[in-house]
């Protein structure tokens, strides 16, 4: 170290703090923040609110039948208690979302960090490929590649870490197909990012492409990265939820979207027993709705552009 | 410099079209099992002879690709998978149904096109009357009432799976004695046209409100941000300036303007129109596409579903093309 003077810059622990302060005076953010906190927290010991999972074999309370006392939300057509059906679903939709969305960003921020870095010709080949998936349909195509992988991967009861296969194959599909609006994001501000003088300073000293990719230009789209899995998140839920109602689902592990399937295919609605599908129905929208606030707080405040307008 | 923008759009929107039909293609050669399996479904105790016949018959021992590598080196064939699949495609020709008792897969697709093209294009006719009616008058009385709560019930459409809302409003239908199930009365004989399309209608209104209600939303926040900013032009300060009254205002300057954007949204939306098109039908049993596609689903019929992907998703790219296109013509700056 030079004996030059020292210039202080502020601590990542006191910008954090600051981010959550500011982050704080938004009601909408705030409030959004609450209902997923809610979920999360039901979606990490469904065990111990309402017990075991209630299957065919352990289903206790009457066919269909309205609330009661010891049935607070009712039960389905073979007897299961709705209210612990929706706090397990909590959890096998949160977990789709979560895994979901991770492999979605992951791969829109490589894509976008390396097509915005490299540029040239492997930038136009990354950027057609998104100007694929962005002008598809991408809920078609998942449409058509789950059943097709599920039955690559064949029908049997296989497990990886508890999720079983019919929802890992989910969980991939979301994955590869909505990853190209992150990509689109992530290589705008890679692209600007490019053309700053730490990275020709990293350059002139000799770090490798890789490295600085890493430690220059992927540390600070992390902003970006964060204000986009938000919104990511509430369309991978949204995802899993069609998907899992047209019958893709799978019925051991059930998610939200399985049992509005489950609820439509006994013809719930039409035998006007609200019970069987408003209570896992109303959960999806209270959590796509407190993605969608949280995000638009998130990308208020960390968004460069819409920052500066502010 | 027209001619190059059109020129561009045409090429990407063909290229697209191209890469849809080859991702198709190479998609559905991965699938497990093989194809004189399920042509021979049901069939027991078959003779390697008759699977020879089989795989003869419909082209399975021709190469996939028209360029062959094998121990004699690189060469051409003609006569392969490939260009076979590329020329049925380009005529049409999907296949036949597995399930559809080997009908052709163009002809089902055709029997539940017209049900979900009534259903989807009044639904998108009636949303977008009301989303732009709605979404002007709140940017126009920003801050009102109408406003406040059509902004709060945008939202929470926004977050509602087109289902769920079915669902519901099949709830409330059931309760109140509307037909929820079909497009028809089943077995019904009609003494006239006029009974008939009554009947239709009847059926029509649940899945229709359901789908207005689902894309209403969307429509009304884009116009209202899009009116805003509008009234905040240079444009719109000068017509008040010269003392133009309020509604001349707004019909003859903000209303012509704002609307550019919402053009690009109704392409924009199609695919999630589509995607909401297949479940509203099955919440409903309407004989659209949707319904088509989830039946296609449960059986496994892929011929079907290889036509309705290819169907939709071209579809879309050319609305997108279209919107591009129209877009380019209201609006001379993008042009480029």
């Amino acid at each position: 170290m030079g004996a030059g003077p020292r210039i202080r810059r502020p601590s990542r622990w006191r910008a954090l703090g600051g981010f959550l302060r500011r982050y704080a005076r938004r009601r909408d953010g705030m409030l959004g923040a609450a209902i997923l906190v809610f979920f999360g927290a039901i979606a990490l010991v469904p065990d111990l609110l309402v017990g075991p999972l209630e299957t065919v074999v352990t289903a206790t309370g009457a066919r269909l039948a309205p609330p009661t006392a010891g049935f607070p939300l009712g039960t389905d057509h073979v007897g299961r208690d709705v209210l612990n059906l929706t706090v397990h679903g909590a959890r096998v939709s949160m977990i789709i979302g979560l895994l979901a969305t991770v492999i979605t960003v992951f791969i829109g921020a490589v894509v976008g960090v390396v097509s915005g870095f490299v540029g040239g010709r492997v930038d136009g080949i990354l950027m057609r490929i998104t100007d694929f998936f962005l002008v598809l349909p991408t809920f078609v195509l998942a449409l058509i590649l789950t059943p097709i992988i599920q039955d690559l991967v064949g029908s049997s009861s296989r497990e990886i870490l508890g999720i079983r296969m019919t929802l890992v194959v989910i969980i991939i599909v979301i994955g590869i197909t909505s990853w190209s609006s992150t990509a689109r994001i992530i290589r705008g501000q890679t692209l600007s990012l490019r053309e700053r003088a730490f990275v020709d300073r990293a350059r002139v000293i000799g770090a490798g492409p890789g490295h600085i990719m890493v430690t220059h230009i992927l540390p600070n789209v992390l902003n970006l990265i964060v204000a986009n899995a938000v919104l990511v998140f509430a369309g991978a839920v949204l995802t899993e939820t069609t998907l899992s109602f047209v019958g893709l689902g799978d019925p051991f592990q059930p998610s939200w979207g399985q049992l509005l399937d489950a609820a439509r295919k006994n013809g719930a609605p039409g035998l006007l027993a609200w019970w069987d599908f408003v209570p896992p129905g109303l959960c999806i929208v209270l959590v796509v709705f407190a993605f969608t606030l949280v995000g638009g707080a998130l990308d208020d405040l960390l968004n460069p552009r819409r920052r500066a307008r502010s | 410099m027209r001619g190059s923008y059109v020129l561009r759009r045409l090429g990407v929107a063909g290229a697209t079209i191209v890469a849809i039909v080859l991702f198709n293609f190479v998609l559905f050669r991965l699938m497990p099992g093989s194809p004189e399996r399920i042509l021979l479904r049901g069939i027991p105790n078959v003779s390697a002879e008759r699977v020879e016949a089989i795989r003869d018959r419909w082209g399975l021992n021709d190469p996939v690709l028209p360029i062959v590598i094998d121990d004699a080196g690189v060469r051409f064939a003609a006569d392969n998978q490939f260009f076979k699949y590329v020329t049925a495609t380009a005529q049409g020709d999907f296949g036949l149904s597995f399930v559809a008792r080997g009908q052709e897969v163009r002809d089902v697709l055709g029997q539940h096109l017209w049900p979900t093209l009534l259903l989807f294009g009044l639904g998108e006719v009636v949303a977008i009357i009301l989303g732009l009616a709605l979404g002007a008058y709140s940017g126009w009385r920003r801050g009102g009432p109408i406003d406040y709560i059509g902004n709060g019930v945008s939202l929470f459409l926004y977050a509602t799976p087109y289902f769920l809302l079915g669902m519901m409003l099949l709830l409330v239908g059931a309760a109140i004695g509307l037909p929820t199930f079909g497009m028809l009365t089943a077995g019904a004989s009609y003494p006239n046209i006029f009974a008939r399309l009554g009947d239709l209608s009847a059926h029509l209104f649940l899945p229709l409100a359901t789908v207005s209600l689902g894309l209403v939303g969307q429509y009304a926040i884009v116009m209202r941000s899009s009116i805003v900013e509008t009234l905040s032009e240079d444009y719109v300060t000068t017509a008040r300036a010269m003392g133009l009254r309020d509604g001349r205002i707004l019909r003859a300057h903000a209303l012509p303007n704002a609307l550019l954007p919402t053009v690009s949204l109704i392409a924009i939306n199609l695919g999630y129109v589509i995607a909401g098109a297949v479940t509203v039908e099955v919440v409903y049993n309407w004989p659209g596409l949707g319904t088509l596609t989830v039946e296609a689903l449960s059986a496994r019929d892929y011929p079907v579903l290889q036509g309705v992907f290819l169907l939709l998703s071209i579809t879309v790219v050319l609305a997108n093309l279209g919107a591009d296109l129209v877009y380019g013509l209201l609006d001379p700056r993008v042009r480029t």
